[in-house]
């Protein structure tokens, strides 16, 4: 066994108990299988690379959540050309069928969608910490900005995502 | 749509994105031979590409000095216009290498488990310093018209005064214009915008606008 093989297993535990933040920002910043799988391998080779340098002063998923975004944004603009619109449904992110689902609810979740893939990198990153419910002040740990301004973008996003479901009805 | 209905469409949204996750990156690398793979082998990671351009560059750089190194002492300097423009292209090219190996240093240093706007900036503003010894690398040009210059030839030949000598004056100005206008502060200057339009140019245009983008973020 290698002098590394305890940190590997250590990190491995810790990384499959908050992996659905990886599968998350994986889904949200690529638009086809392939990209998502390279960032799944960047983020944890990263992740694998950064570990000694862990801080136990802070949560694992602020971390993990720093380090994946941190390079699904790099990956992002290195990769990026012409459409990266990101839909559900249209199928690049394949999910169960669920046939009683409205089809109103359908399409205001598809119209969703389109916001928040057409919002700046760090706007997108926001609104992905919100969606996971993450306090404000962890929000602000992870991005470098203060409460505050978490507090002024979400509730600018959210007013401007009001107005573009008024404009459209 | 009110208040609860955005909050309502967005937990919709965050389980569907989390269902999604079941489907799409069922196979995916989480498993300890993908560890095994990370660790013995190099992946061909795409965020470091950059420091891999760079290395390419200081192989180059030193090639390049080794070679005209080899010209100067084998001319032994015998001819001074020869000697002082390849002794200058060796001192511009050194100043490149040093420059590049200082930004591999800085690529390798990157800490992406610092908060977001920190390590965009850093790896942003990385980009955009090649800016800078670009510029200064453009002051050389003039010298690589120089060095098949001999006291003979500016001596007994007008032809040196019609031809050779103009075009070393006209890539002087160039070079002074362009090392006075390749800088950060004209990537948006819209009567310069055909000279950050190559693709040279064109990932320094948009870490600028990156960096400018982390500034109104980290502001507002």
């Amino acid at each position: 066994m290698s002098k590394q093989q305890p940190v590997k297993d250590d990190l491995l535990k810790q990384v499959k108990e908050h992996e659905r933040i990886i599968f998350k920002i994986c889904n949200s910043y690529c638009s086809n299988k392939d990209d998502r799988a390279d960032l799944a391998q960047e983020i944890m080779y990263q992740l694998l690379k950064s570990y000694e340098r862990y801080n136990a002063d802070y949560k694992f998923s602020t971390w993990i959540y720093r380090i994946a975004l941190n390079v699904a944004i790099s990956f992002y603009r290195k990769v990026k050309t012409g459409k990266q619109f990101v839909s559900l449904a249209e199928g690049h992110i394949e999910v169960e069928d669920k046939p009683n689902e409205s089809a109103v609810l359908e399409k205001n979740i598809h119209v969703l969608e389109q916001f928040i893939n057409e919002l700046k990198e760090l706007d997108k990153a926001l609104m992905i910490l919100y969606l996971d419910e993450k306090g404000y002040k962890e929000i602000g740990e992870i991005l470098g900005i203060t409460e505050t301004n978490v507090a002024t973008k979400i509730n600018r996003i959210k007013e401007k995502l009001k107005q573009h479901f008024l404009k459209l009805t | 749509m009110d208040e609860t209905a955005i909050n309502n469409l967005l937990q919709q949204y965050n389980t569907k994105l989390e269902e999604a996750r079941v489907l799409n990156l069922q196979s995916w690398v989480l498993n300890y031979k993908c560890f095994e793979t990370l660790q013995t082998q190099k992946i061909q990671s795409k965020l470091t590409a950059l420091a891999g351009i760079k290395i390419v560059g200081i192989v180059l750089g030193f090639l390049w000095v080794f070679f005209l190194g080899m010209l100067l002492y084998a001319s032994r300097f015998n001819n001074i216009y020869f000697s002082i423009s390849t002794i200058i292209v060796i001192l511009f090219t050194l100043l490149a290498i040093a420059v590049y190996i200082r930004h591999v240093i800085m690529l390798k240093q990157i800490d992406y488990s610092k908060s977001i706007t920190d390590t965009q900036n850093r790896l942003a503003a990385l980009q955009l310093s090649t800016i800078k010894i670009t510029r200064i690398l453009v002051l050389q040009t003039p010298f690589y018209t120089t060095w098949f210059w001999s006291a003979q030839w500016l001596k007994s030949d007008p032809i040196f005064w019609l031809v050779p000598f103009p075009v070393t004056i006209l890539f002087t100005l160039l070079a002074i214009w362009l090392y006075k206008n390749i800088s950060i502060k004209n990537i948006q200057n819209k009567k310069l915008k055909w000279l950050f339009s190559g693709p040279e140019f064109s990932y320094i245009v948009k870490a600028k606008l990156f960096l400018d983008e982390i500034e109104t973020f980290k502001k507002d």
